[in-house]
């Protein structure tokens, strides 16, 4: 299977949605939609700040427990960076439709699967934040997000990120951390056996995918280079995205 | 949640007559389809419709299951159709609407009913154990013609689509990880195509191929008409509406048999190209441990 090397993203793929983006990266592929702020039901209905609904929709079969679980998990950090206090008593919605996952070709999945799957959290994570910004609701400040799996090789523990199906399955622990673009912890999960000392080793990697500073003109970025940089540039990439829009955006000015 | 906004009167009078001079407001003949693409996911079964602005997604996939006990011979075959709050804010999680009730109902027709997939191929051991295949068809974006771009897509995933190989050697049932052996394709039998008509007028009298969202909103009825390339119609739905001369019906059943032999083979096309992409040095064919067959579909 092809996994794709560097993260890919389009935004404003859907036609009639307010904002949307397609992202893909390590296999997984989502399109996500964002409608707001709109109408909101009598039952969400908030009276100082808008409610914020993600639905998460799996290709195949239903959604269930799962997606329920990374649904509650998505919508508590995404209230946090967008200003929901600006649009009182209207919901912001987000429907994240996860296209394409990676298969394990050495087993044969079922359809339905209750176990919690962390490593597509920040393929929804990152598309979410995409849509948002396709469609324009204010935030406090963007965010990236990135999975890491601590997998036992030899006697020593070596931590992979954005791991593949197989890496979750020998995996002792799973984490999947998001920052803000402020360089602040926005989410923490983790799933399996691990100690302080590797949750803290987890953090380090994970917030050097995420938070990599921007490379300026003057070759700040030299520094960094050769250092174990492993993962993808998310910050950057982006930003890179967001830009390549708006110049397609504003060609004709 | 909001309800969809309606077109003003203005708007309809203003659609209906530009149709009256033979005019549609992109600008295409009366009987032409807008671009129909195709695009395959990276896993097999996964098909990708653009119909315009109309943009389905349909994903096969196979599980093992048992029989139902009135049918120990055959497979499971189910195709699942729902519109999410993606499509339309005015769509809500878990609460059908017509329209997905009409396309599921339609689908169904279409594709099992007219028995395109060999259920009976699904089963492994009578009674006790089979292939459960199900289709899932999201729709992305919804910008009239759902019924034609749904069908596309799920006729492509099903024709992408590859199980597990198995094997049953005294008495035991083994099924292969792909890593061990490839997948193999399914028993595909005929390929059927919808092709939707709507009419306009208060006779229906003006007949035009696949409609708009907001062609699709002031018109007057439609007629689906599902066929294969070999001309053998598998079903007609005509609900409600206002009532259309059987001789006009006879000429759209006509012009929907050039355009669903122009659908198989765009589909044709894009299959082996696909095929062509993944086959990179050659090997597929030498992995392959199905047998000999000579298809025609």
């Amino acid at each position: 299977m092809t996994v794709t090397a560097a993260p890919e993203a389009a935004l404003g793929v859907l036609p009639r949605a307010d904002g949307s983006a397609k992202y893909s990266y390590a296999g997984y592929t989502v399109t996500a939609s964002v409608n707001g702020p709109i109408e909101a039901q009598r039952r969400d209905e908030h009276p100082y700040e808008a409610h914020v609904d993600v639905i998460v929709r799996p290709a195949a079969g239903v959604g269930a427990t799962r997606e329920r679980h990374l649904e509650s998990i998505l919508q508590s950090s995404l209230t946090q960076i967008i200003l929901v206090k600006n649009f009182p008593r209207s919901l912001i919605q987000i429907v994240l439709q996860v296209e394409d996952t990676p298969e394990n070709d050495y087993v044969n999945t079922k359809l339905v699967q209750a176990s919690l799957d962390f490593a597509i959290m920040p393929a929804l994570f990152q598309t979410a934040v995409l849509a948002l910004l396709s469609a324009g609701v204010p935030m406090r400040a963007t965010a990236t997000a990135t999975a890491v799996a601590l997998v036992s090789q030899d006697g020593s523990k070596t931590s992979v990120v954005d791991p593949s199906p197989r890496d979750v399955e020998i995996a002792q622990s799973v984490h999947v951390l998001a920052f803000t673009s402020q360089d602040e912890l926005l989410l923490a999960e983790s799933e399996g056996d691990f100690t302080v000392k590797e949750w803290d080793e987890v953090y380090e990697t994970a917030k050097q995918v995420c938070c990599r500073p921007v490379p300026t003109k003057e070759g700040m970025e030299m520094v960094l280079d050769d250092e174990h940089t492993s993962g993808p540039d998310l910050r950057h990439f982006l930003r890179s995205t967001m830009e390549q829009k708006v110049a397609s955006d504003l060609h004709w000015k | 949640m909001p309800r969809e906004a309606e077109p003003s009167l203005n708007e309809k009078q203003f659609v209906l007559q530009a149709l009256q001079d033979s005019i549609r407001l992109d600008g295409r003949e009366l009987e032409q389809y807008r671009p129909l693409e195709l695009t395959f996911g990276d896993q097999y079964g996964v098909a990708d419709v653009t119909l315009g602005k109309t943009r389905v997604l349909a994903k096969a996939s196979a599980e093992l299951t048992v029989p139902y006990a009135d049918r120990p011979l055959d497979g499971i075959f189910n195709i699942a159709t729902e519109l999410s709050p993606m499509t339309s804010p005015a769509f809500e999680v878990n609460r059908p609407t017509e329209t997905e009730v009409l396309i599921s109902r339609l689908l169904e027709k279409t594709v099992r009913r007219s028995g395109a997939l060999d259920t009976e191929s699904l089963c492994l051991v009578a009674g006790q154990k089979c292939w459960s295949i199900r289709v899932d068809v999201h729709v992305l974006s919804h910008d009239g013609n759902l019924i034609d771009a749904a069908c596309f897509a799920v006729v492509a995933a099903l024709r992408h689509f590859r199980k597990p190989d198995t094997s049953m050697e005294g008495g035991v049932l083994t099924v292969y990880t792909p890593a061990e052996r490839e997948p193999v394709p399914l028993s595909w039998l005929h390929s059927p195509f919808c092709v939707t008509w709507s009419f306009f007028g208060e006779d229906g009298d003006i007949a035009v191929l696949d409609a708009t969202w907001m062609e699709e909103q002031v018109s007057s009825g439609s007629c689906t008409i599902s066929l294969n390339k070999h001309g053998e119609i598998c079903q007609i739905a005509k609900l409600g509406g206002v009532p259309v001369e059987a001789v006009s019906l006879l000429q759209c059943t006509n012009v929907a048999l050039i355009k669903a032999k122009d659908m198989s083979s765009k589909l044709d096309r894009w299959l082996t190209e696909d095929a062509k992409r993944r086959d990179k040095g050659g090997l597929l064919a030498e992995l392959s441990a199905e047998n000999d067959r000579v298809p025609d579909i």
